[in-house]
């Protein structure tokens, strides 16, 4: 008894004796709060909700006149777009920031451009998009392998899997031991698609599993309906027997989230082999 | 010498008196001469106008120019223009200068058919802007007797001129009456020889007719059936619809009762919410501050999100 009340005393001279924390100005603790809602959310697949919160701390850090914030929700908030295949959207928000009023990370804003051009199959902005970005990073930057597997999508899209493959590879090198799971399972996807584009089909399902592997571990219905399209194709190309298995589960999987294009993709997969 | 001295001062008062006399009666002939003036208006202040008339018939100078009735000035002036046209110079005292407005207009018109003329300004109807010292203003003449029997004319010719044209037409032999009257005829022999004719044809046709009747007929019979069974059957239809519709405005009554509801109640319900939700948000915010709660929660920073370049898996089947 005497124990614990003497651990207890302790604990609360220990609470009155710690520093006080510097109290932020409610303006700012608020916009700081939306922002960090918002990431929970983006991370749970909210986007929706995780899109308004990024907006409110946006408009926040925009209303005490913090630049860094305001970009840097901007950008959080075109990647939550870019979730949502609001790929138009997303290059007006980026081309609706002002440079002088928000100077910052031009090479993520370069990526996110990018992406966002490649959802909208505009080669041309893509390549000009990627050059630019490319030269910003130079030799090594933090963003090298997430550059990397753009290029390689870039090229995918032009029809060139030898240079798509030689881009994943190289950005899943970039990302050994970075513990950048979502990355590595875009690279693996992308592997598996340039080998499968390129004419290895055999090759191209280890790579295609261990992005399925990957997906699953994070939890992203999108991409684990995707990776089992792509499995299917696979099958497909090879002439296995349980190509339909494949589609059926991509289909199965898009239609237990509400995703409405990739279960109907499934589905025209489906009827393709029937 | 006593007596010349008396006489030089009874002399002298009576030159005093004359010349007094003399005095008041000067003075009693200007004060009239003034007054006459006064009356006359010599000290009045006067504006003057102008305008242009075709003709100065009825026009003299020393007119009197009147507004609403009264008098109010004269015509000054009246002479011939080069242009044939004549220029009227009027006088008008500066107290009714208020009512000749920039657009007023003089009228010269006479006292019923035959009276005397007067000249009359009219006030416009822009009552905000008057008219200037020696502004010309409009004039118009308003018609006599003359003008009204000459109006009376040139409206009566036309209507003689079209009575006798429709007489003649009536008269003309080949387009009138006549000609008419034998064309009806020539019509009417016409058109008894095509009934003449028709009647044979219809009784060729009659035959036919009767056949296609009696089919027609027959037909008719199946129609009657057919709507007696519709007959038959459609009071049924109609209570079913009936009850349909009487239900489906059952169900519309009852949701615009609830809607209505909702109306009054969802709003402030909306409200409590938000408050709540702020209140909470308040609390939470307050707790989260407090030790030892503080210690254990991080305070909210910038956030990073995970890099991801394809957060939908598109690469997956390339384009």
């Amino acid at each position: 008894m005497r124990a614990k009340s003497a651990f207890l005393l302790a604990l609360i001279l220990a609470g009155c004796g710690s520093t006080p924390k510097p109290a932020e100005p409610p303006r700012l603790r608020a916009a700081l709060e939306a922002e960090s809602d918002g990431a929970k959310r983006y991370a749970r697949g909210e986007f929706g909700a995780a899109e308004r919160r990024f907006d409110e701390a946006m408009r926040l850090f925009a209303s005490v006149d913090d630049g860094p914030g305001r970009t840097r929700n901007r950008l959080h908030l075109a990647r939550t777009r870019l979730a949502q295949g609001r790929a138009e959207a997303v290059l007006d928000l980026l081309n609706g920031a002002d440079p002088a009023a928000e100077p910052g990370p031009a090479l993520d804003v370069l990526l996110l451009k990018a992406q966002a051009q490649l959802a909208l199959a505009r080669d041309a902005e893509t390549q000009q998009s990627l050059a630019a970005a490319a030269a910003l990073c130079g030799a090594a930057c933090p963003q090298a392998a997430s550059l990397n597997l753009l290029q390689a999508r870039a090229a995918l899209a032009g029809n060139h899997p030898q240079e798509a493959l030689a881009h994943a590879d190289s950005a899943l090198k970039l990302l050994h031991d970075k513990g950048e799971a979502i990355e590595t399972g875009n690279a693996w996807r992308l592997i598996a698609a340039a080998r499968l584009a390129g004419g290895d089909a055999a090759g191209a399902l280890p790579a295609a599993e261990a992005a399925l592997d990957i997906d699953r571990r994070l939890a992203l219905p999108e991409k684990i309906a995707r990776d089992w399209l792509l499995i299917g194709d696979i099958r497909r190309k090879v002439g296995a027997g349980d190509t339909a298995a494949a589609y059926r589960r991509a289909l199965d999987v898009a239609s237990a989230a509400g995703l409405a294009e990739v279960a109907r993709s499934a589905t025209q997969s489906l009827a393709q082999i029937k | 010498m006593s007596l010349l001295t008396q006489y030089d001062a009874d002399a002298e008062s009576l030159r005093r008196g004359i010349r007094r006399f003399l005095l008041v009666a000067l003075l009693a002939m200007l004060a009239v001469a003034v007054a006459i003036a006064v009356r006359q208006g010599a000290f009045r202040q006067t504006t003057g106008y102008s305008f242009v008339a075709n003709s100065a018939q009825d026009i003299v100078k020393g007119q009197a120019v009147r507004i609403a009735g009264f008098r109010v000035g004269s015509v000054t002036n009246v002479k011939l223009k080069d242009d044939g046209q004549v220029a009227v110079d009027i006088e008008i005292d500066a107290d009714y200068m208020r009512f000749i407005t920039h657009d007023a207009r003089v009228e010269l018109h006479k006292e019923g058919l035959v009276g005397s003329a007067t000249l009359e300004i009219m006030p416009g109807a822009d009552q905000s802007r008057l008219a200037p010292a020696q502004a010309r203003l409009t004039f118009s003449r308003s018609d006599g007797l003359a003008a009204l029997a000459n109006q009376v004319r040139d409206e009566f010719i036309p209507i003689l001129k079209d009575i006798k044209t429709i007489t003649g037409t009536l008269a003309d032999a080949e387009k009138g009456l006549p000609g008419t009257l034998a064309r009806i005829r020539e019509s009417a022999d016409a058109l008894n020889v095509l009934l003449a004719t028709s009647n044979r044809q219809v009784e060729g046709i009659g035959g036919t007719a009767i056949r296609v009747l009696g089919k027609t007929e027959q037909s008719l019979g199946q129609f009657s059936q057919t709507l007696e069974a519709t007959n038959q059957r459609l009071p049924g239809m109609l209570d079913r619809t009936q009850q349909i519709l009487d239900r489906t405005q059952q169900v519309i009554d009852h949701a615009e009762k609830i809607a209505a509801e909702a109306e009054t109640s969802v709003p402030p319900i909306l409200r409590d919410g938000s408050a709540a939700a702020a209140d909470a948000r308040e609390i939470i915010g307050g707790a989260k501050q407090t030790w030892p709660i503080s210690s254990f929660i991080d305070p909210p920073a910038p956030a990073v999100l995970k890099p991801d370049s394809d957060p939908r898996g598109e690469a997956g089947r390339a384009r």
